[in-house]
């Protein structure tokens, strides 16, 4: 009788024991753990952020040439028909429910794209052995980069400025995939936690970036001596749609300048422009008739550009369909675009806006080879992208940062960047605060539709030039974009 | 007092004889059928010489089979009692030799060709002389079964003893019992609880198996053995709240559905009212036990409408022939095949099941197959439906064209689009129809009563050692809604094989395969909308695409003309909606009993059901009318998808059943575990050129923005768990149950699961100092315990990564994480109190059991608002509560027992109180969306469900209402500060009412005379409110464009001082949601009737039949509401009748 007992415990035993059993991989989802076993995993979650970020509600849209620069007073609004629902944006008016659905889509946005960088540092470095060739090194270096990268966009937005003489907001600066909540980081925090990551970046890729190699040239794809698509790994290629090394160099410049410290944001702007990796966009191809073969977005001067070809129907949609989009009176383009004169010869002001049926003026920044099909780079010079750092930035960072020391000097950057847009003629300024006025016109001119302008006003504190020349004073009511109510109640903020 | 088998020596010899006796019984079998032959070559060959002294039978009979070609069968034990012999013979032919043999012993012995059998001979007499000349431990036991008169069924733990002695025994697993001859007695006393006792005599030998068959005592009581899938437990020493029902009861309530039929014996097993689906045979129920213990939003928090409340997930657990099925297989299970439906409801029942206990456990066994010679049941039924449409009072077409007329319609100043000339010229064209005699009955034309066949056969036989069965059924359900329909096609075989009642095995393959249909006639709303006045067909016949049209203008000046379409156009056309599953179970068991009340269970069950779906929208049908010139090319849709099912479901038990002394203990212990695997692939397409090209490749593209979609989902259970039933005396008693679950579905930190419960019970009645009370019964028993559920996806608690689709990064896919995968996510707890009792007078003719029932549900899944900065808005966790709390009463009551004649009244009622307790923030934020969604214009006019606590699922929301005022004839509406106020205001929206009854439940009664039989079932619900959305839509907000229901006619406010129950006439705003229109909910159905006859044995042994019998069951014949409402929206209720006929060959 023991021995039928004992058989039974046995099998009892044999069943219960297995608790490993219960650990399901599902098939048609992949689950974290599974994801991270191989370094393919981790190049589809890197890639998974960067198509995160470029989805609609962030830099696929909003943050490139949506929401930013309608507060930037770049577009004109009809004030009958509001098809996009711009309208009460324009106005700083932050109670508008569509202001509020698209500041929280972009909190909660960025922080997933957070979320599922956090999610790729906790698991690298115990993997760090399945990793061939320099595969370690970028990874990490981009993950930290992005996690930078997209904290500070954050705190540009809902953070308080530089100069600002109010209270001084800061944001959280998330590390972990957790459900517990991280508390706020002062300004200065964030600042030194972006620079953290950031430098941590630039030190990883500074020897393994395969755009720092000298047979890496930026081009067109497929055309002239380009070798962006030359690597047989994919996840090589077009290192520009990534944070490379000198994205990661042109980040810093931004954020040193931000926070002030001139050295460090020239030497970083300078080790770009240094670099002479990107060249100035041919004036041929700038002002091309063949719409195939234009490249009105200047390409080959992008730093970094997020990929968003799944983005033309929706751009075309945006700028194209006259007063049922976002478009500019050719009034309020005039206070932007000099149309006399030595600015009278800006050739962005004329391949970039046409005058559409109405008399208004459609934007042409990025308009497509109407003959290509919608998602078909091959119809195209370049491949949709939205601008996130380009030369001209560095230029203008350069100048900045170099007038105090080198008025000359800095007068240089500037008339470069002009030089390379039809403006042959130098500009001369009297004092600083010309200068900076100059520099922020032609900012705007160059960053049109890329969504920096906006930044670059709550950096200086700057009132900024509103439709029709009228002048919407700087300030915390609209230079801070107040957090989602959830992250304020649940975040306790 | 019952005397026990003492040793394991009497186990073991028992065995070998029947080992012998099997064997010998084949082999006389084999041999007689080849006598002949065996004959001719037996006769005067051998002769025998030898001489062996004093040695055994054995010996002898061993050398007689060494030395020629006789073989001797005998049974070694018993012929080695007999002592030894001393055997001469010379020259001596068999016969000789085996008269010497035997001589003085009580043996005899018969030559069949060249096979010698030694016997014992038959003789009572001589068997009496030989049990008292040989000594006792040589005498054989007594063997026999014990089996229910009715149905054959085996009855375990009966009693059975020597009358008047103390000698006895109980049946084991299988209802066999072995006893040793006694001295005293040679009548057997076998008695079984809820049987009437029985004395048998007993010829004690050679005496094969007997099969005694014990009468229930009270039919009223029904079963007696409750099956918990896991055990088989004496209701009258359970403490557990289970109702038991025959598969025979179940088929006299209705026929056609199990799960129907259930509810009227306990109600608390509540198929949920789906008011749109209605009547079609290709909705699968839902149902909830002892009240909701889910939140209906489950997982998605999306806003609910009170009216469209069918995806509560709260299903209870099926368990068939103890292994986990969906409700789609009860639901399409053969009635016939069903032996016993048990409810298992509190948790001293349930725990056993643990992680998937809380919401009940439905426990069914089908119908073992029967030894004796081969049988055939044949059951045919025709089921007659015809579509019930008294919930609809539309216009006719004169009435309609009057109502249009005064609703405004052709009043230029309403109409600015168009001059009152051209509004009269519309007027008087449909007057013209109406007049030339158009009055199209829209309703009935998708509707037609319908003729539903089935044929079941079954085929069973065998020995007690081999027993098969075969059942082959042919089902077809056609449903109201012409052109839709749900076929189906079973056939299950049970073989069986018992090896000396020691080790059983069973195998049981069932293949079923389902067509179903949905009907081209579409909603049955877009018919109740058309006007009478529309002709359905042109001159020729034809039925016409556009009957009519209406024309107005729209906000931004332009006139437009919409065509009117005709439902019926699109049943012209070749599209199809169809689907179809094949499922194949087998389910292998083994049964081995170790010893005496010992038993070891293994089953392993593997289920697969391979589903399709076809869905073929014609290019031609009027969804597509609208299309715009260039999307021709997209006409037409077809959408196809493929689902894989596969489930092992394993338990392995050890069970111990025994009586010492005054204790009964029944304990189990076991492990059970299963997976699930369910892999859906599906594809949209688009673009037909036309209907006779309908296959899915005739496709132009797939649907805009569509790929091909896929979703594995897999889920892992394992427990292990013991359950004891144990009473002192019959009168103390106790359950107690424990599992520990671990499911693959609970979070990585919370892997294993613990669940427990207790019971216990007391048998007054059988107290000596109840003795000649009025009672015939006195039980009372309270159990409490921790049940679990877990109604979320199975991939909930982890952290799952998603790719990017149908684009690619610049740099290869990419892959981002869809949530925040909660390690500590676990199953909702529920914790359970149950109280009952039951009574009984009369010898229990009267019986009258009532029961109380406290479920609190814990760690409800819900969502967690989480501050997005963690890069996610929610995560599921076990936050809130719920209570249910109600009581039911079961009353049966046996008015007249007689020969010829038989009444019984039967009431079941419940109560049920459901109230939410707690609930997590982001409930508490999803009223707020709530209330801005009632503004939605979907929304306007319908309540919506809401989550609060202390209030109800059940609970309606809306703004208190005055009713009209008689002076201007606007609604007052009472804000929630109690002021009055003519604007109605989302913020006002209060509970208003509750939809869930005071009290619900069947009560009816069976009667029986002669080989008549009747039974009906009422059903009735009584003391709750419903919102008649009727009113709103079709009423008071009726659009005028299309068919209203006739009460459009009631007064409406149209002077100052008319007392009205609508508002102005003149407002054509959209009637805000208040709580004028809550009205009291008290219902009366006739649920069932049943009549049969059972023809008379001179009848039908005529045709050779064994038995016949002819029903007729109707069902949801007459109804009764308090609240005129339209009911079956979408498909229409039907009634149902039912002939049928069963026979016995």
């Amino acid at each position: 009788m023991k021995k039928y007992f004992f058989i039974v415990i046995i099998g009892l035993l044999a069943l219960g024991s297995c608790k490993k059993w219960l650990d399901i991989t599902p098939k048609s989802q992949v689950a974290s753990d599974d994801l991270f076993q191989t370094e393919e995993g981790f190049e589809e979650a890197l890639n998974g952020v960067y198509m995160r970020c470029g989805q609609p509600d962030l830099y696929g849209g909003e943050l490139t040439f949506g929401f930013l620069d309608v507060m930037a007073q770049n577009y004109t609004l009809s004030t009958i028909i509001d098809p996009l629902h711009y309208l009460q944006t324009q106005k700083f008016n932050f109670k508008d429910a569509y202001f509020i659905s698209r500041k929280n889509n972009i909190w909660d946005g960025i922080y997933n794209a957070i979320v599922n960088v956090n999610l790729i540092l906790a698991h690298i470095d115990q993997q760090k052995h399945i990793f061939t060739g320099n595969n370690y090194s970028l990874i990490k270096g981009e993950a930290l980069a992005l996690r930078g990268y997209l904290h500070f966009d954050i705190f540009r937005m809902f953070g308080s400025g530089p100069d600002n003489a109010g209270k001084k907001v800061g944001i959280p600066y998330v590390t972990t995939y957790s459900n517990k909540v991280t508390v706020t980081s002062s300004p200065g925090d964030v600042i030194k936690k972006v620079l953290e990551d950031l430098n941590a970046a630039k030190e990883m890729l500074e020897s393994v970036d395969p755009i720092r190699t000298s047979s890496y040239i930026v081009g067109y794809p497929g055309g002239d001596s380009s070798t962006e698509n030359a690597s047989p790994a994919l996840f090589l290629q077009n290192r520009r749609n990534r944070l490379n090394y000198y994205a990661v160099c042109g980040e810093l410049a931004r954020v040193y300048l931000y926070e002030g410290d001139k050295t460090d944001a020239l030497s970083n702007a300078s080790e770009v422009i240094d670099s002479h990796k990107f060249p100035w966009t041919n004036q041929a191809d700038f002002i091309n008739i063949d719409p195939a073969t234009q490249d009105r977005v200047l390409y080959k001067e992008l730093i970094f550009g997020w990929y968003i070809p799944w983005e033309a129907q929706d751009l075309k949609n945006r700028f194209q369909s006259g007063t049922a989009g976002l478009y500019a009176s050719p009034s309020d383009i005039q206070t932007i675009y000099e149309t006399n004169g030595t600015g009278g010869e800006d050739l962005r002001y004329k391949e970039w806006f046409q005058v559409g049926i109405d008399g208004n003026m459609l934007f042409q920044k990025y308009k497509r080879n109407p003959n290509g099909t919608e998602d078909d780079p091959a119809a195209n010079l370049y491949p949709l992208t939205a601008p996130a750092l380009r030369l001209s930035e560095m230029y203008y960072i350069a100048a900045e940062c170099s007038y105090d020391a080198n008025p000359a000097k800095a007068l240089d950057y500037l008339n470069e960047v002009r030089r390379h847009r039809g403006m042959g003629q130098p500009l001369n300024v009297s004092d600083k605060n010309e200068f900076i006025n100059e520099l922020v016109k032609e900012a705007r001119k160059e960053l049109y539709g890329e969504g920096q302008i906006f930044y670059m006003y709550k950096r200086l504190n700057k009132s900024i030039t509103g439709q029709s020349g009228s002048l919407i004073p700087a300030g915390d009511n609209i230079f801070i974009i107040p957090m989602p109510n959830d992250e304020i109640e649940f975040g306790k903020r | 007092m019952i005397h026990l088998l003492p040793g394991r020596s009497r186990e073991r010899l028992y065995c070998k004889f029947l080992l012998q006796k099997f064997f010998i019984l084949s082999l006389i079998l084999f041999i007689s059928t080849y006598r002949p032959a065996a004959g001719a070559q037996a006769s005067d060959v051998a002769r025998f010489t030898f001489s062996l002294k004093d040695v055994s039978l054995v010996t002898v009979f061993d050398q007689i089979q060494k030395h020629s070609s006789y073989r001797i069968l005998y049974n070694a034990d018993l012929v080695k009692e007999l002592g030894n012999v001393s055997v001469t013979v010379k020259e001596a032919p068999i016969e000789i030799v085996m008269n010497k043999c035997i001589s003085g012993k009580p043996l005899k012995y018969s030559l069949s060709g060249n096979t010698i059998v030694i016997s014992y001979p038959s003789h009572p007499e001589r068997a009496k002389q030989d049990l008292t000349t040989s000594s006792k431990d040589t005498t054989l036991p007594v063997t026999g079964r014990v089996v229910s008169a009715g149905s054959g069924e085996p009855l375990i733990g009966a009693s059975v003893k020597w009358k008047g002695t103390t000698q006895g025994t109980i049946t084991n697993g299988q209802g066999n019992f072995s006893l040793p001859v006694s001295t005293g007695s040679h009548i057997l006393t076998v008695s079984y609880i809820g049987f009437q006792t029985k004395d048998v005599e007993v010829d004690v030998r050679p005496g094969g198996p007997l099969t005694i068959d014990l009468t229930a005592s009270s039919a009223t009581l029904g079963e007696v053995v409750i099956s918990t899938g896991y055990q088989e437990i004496n209701k009258e020493s359970y403490t557990g709240t289970a109702i038991t029902v025959s598969g025979e009861d179940l088929k006299k309530v209705n026929p056609q559905s199990i799960l129907q039929s259930l509810q009227v014996f306990d109600p608390s097993f509540k198929i949920v009212q789906n008011n749109l689906a209605g009547s079609d045979p290709n909705q699968l129920p839902n149902i909830n036990v002892r009240g909701s213990t889910a939140l209906p939003g489950g997982s998605n928090t999306g806003i609910i409408s009170r009216n469209n409340l069918a995806g509560t997930v709260n299903m209870p657990t099926f368990i068939l022939d103890g292994y986990e099925v969906n409700v789609q297989k009860i639901f399409d299970l053969d009635i016939n095949r069903v032996k016993s439906v048990t409810l298992l409801k509190d948790a001293a029942a349930t725990a056993v099941y643990g992680s998937r206990a809380a919401n009940g456990v439905v426990v069914i066994v089908t119908k073992p197959p029967k030894e004796g010679k081969l049988q055939l049941s044949y059951n045919y039924e025709l089921n007659v439906t015809t579509p019930d449409l008294t919930a609809y009072h539309v216009l006719n077409a004169s009435q309609k064209l009057e109502y249009e007329k005064l609703a405004g319609l052709y009043i230029s100043e309403n109409n600015p689009a168009l001059s009152q000339d051209q509004l009269d010229d519309i007027y008087y064209h449909k007057k013209e129809l109406v007049l030339s005699g158009v009055n199209t009955d829209w309703l009935v034309q998708p509707l037609r009563t319908t003729f539903g066949q089935k044929h079941s056969v079954y085929l069973e036989g065998g020995s007690p050692a081999f027993r098969y069965g075969l059942s082959l059924r042919y089902q077809t359900s056609p449903g109201v809604m012409k052109g839709s329909k749900r076929n189906r096609y079973s056939t299950d075989l049970d073989l069986s094989y018992n090896i000396h009642d020691k080790l059983l095995f069973k195998n049981t393959i069932s293949i079923t395969k389902t067509n179903s249909q949905s009907s081209p006639y579409g909603n049955f709303a877009d018919y109740v909308g058309m006007n009478p006045y529309y002709p359905k067909t042109d001159t020729a016949g034809h039925i016409l695409q556009v009957v009519d049209s209406w024309t107005d203008r729209s906000r931004n000046g332009t006139i437009n003309i919409t065509p009117v379409l005709n439902p019926m156009y699109n049943a012209t056309l070749g599209s199809f909606n169809k689907s179809e599953y094949l499922e194949i179970i087998d389910a292998f068991s083994t049964d081995w009993t170790i010893v005496r009340g010992l038993r070891l269970k293994g089953l392993i069950s593997v289920n697969q059901t391979r589903a399709t779906g076809d869905n073929f929208v014609s290019p031609f049908a009027n969804a597509f009318y609208f299309y715009p010139t260039d999307a021709l090319n997209k006409r037409g849709s077809y959408d196809y998808n493929n689902n894989t099912q596969t489930s092992v479901d394993g338990t392995l038990t050890l069970s111990f059943n025994r009586r010492i002394n005054k204790n009964f203990i029944n304990l189990v212990i076991g492990s059970n575990m299963r997976t699930y695997l369910s892999d859906l692939k599906a594809i949209s397409a688009i673009g037909f050129t036309n209907d006779h090209f309908s296959d899915i490749g005739f496709a132009n593209s797939y649907a805009t923005g569509s790929t091909p979609y896929s979703d594995v989902q897999q889920e892992r259970l394992i427990g292990a768990f013991t359950s004891l039933n144990y009473s002192y005396n019959d009168k103390y008693l106790l359950d107690f149950t424990f599992r520990e679950d671990g499911a693959s579905k609970f979070g990585a930190n919370k892997r294993v699961a613990p669940f427990t419960a207790l019971g216990l019970g007391w048998n007054i009645y059988k107290e000596d100092f109840m003795q000649g009370s009025i009672f015939s019964r006195l039980k009372i028993r309270a159990s409490t315990g921790l049940t679990g559920s877990v109604s979320f996806s199975p991939y909930m608690a982890r952290a799952t990564y998603n790719y990017y689709l149908n684009n690619w990064y610049a740099t290869g896919a990419g892959a981002i994480v869809n949530d925040y995968g909660n390690k500590n996510l676990q199953w909702q707890k529920t914790r359970d109190y149950d109280l009952g009792m039951e009574i009984g007078f009369l010898d229990d003719r009267l019986l009258i059991m009532p029961r109380y029932y406290y479920k609190l549900t814990h760690g409800l899944i819900a969502d967690v608002t989480l501050p997005p900065s963690t890069g996610f808005s929610t995560y599921k966790d076990n936050i809130g509560d719920m209570r249910n709390a109600g009581w039911e009463l079961n009353f049966q009551y046996n008015v007249i027992r007689a020969k010829n004649f038989n009444l019984n009244l039967t009431a079941n009622l419940v109560s049920n109180k459901n109230t939410i307790v707690r609930i997590s923030d982001a409930l508490k934020a999803y009223n707020t969306r709530v209330d801005s969604a009632q503004k939605d214009p979907g929304n306007i006019g319908a309540p919506l469900l809401h989550y609060q606590e202390g209030q109800s699922l059940n609970t309606i929301y809306a703004v208190r209402s005055l009713g009209i005022d008689p002076e201007d004839g606007k609604e007052i509406y009472v804000k929630k500060d109690g002021t009055l106020t003519y604007d109605w205001n989302a913020q006002d929206i209060v509970p208003v009412g509750n939809a869930e009854p005071k009290v619900e439940g069947y009560f009816g009664a069976s009667i029986r005379y002669k080989q008549f039989n009747l039974n009906f079932n009422f059903y009735t619900r009584l003391g709750g409110q419903q919102y008649n959305q009727t009113l709103v839509d079709r009423v008071e907000n009726a659009d005028p464009r299309y068919n209203v229901d006739s009460r459009v006619f009631d007064d409406k406010w149209k002077a100052p001082g008319d007392l009205t129950f609508y508002k102005n006439i003149a407002d054509l705003g959209q009637t805000q949601v208040s709580s004028r229109f809550v009205q009291s909910d008290n219902e009366l159905e006739l649920q069932s009737l049943y009549l049969s006859y059972d023809a008379k044995k001179s009848f039908y042994s005529k045709f050779g039949m064994e038995s016949l019998r002819f029903a007729f069951t109707m069902n949801d014949a007459w109804r009764w509401s308090s609240i005129r409402q339209e009911r079956g929206i979408d498909y229409p209720y039907a009634r149902s009748f039912t002939f049928s006929l069963m026979t016995n060959f």
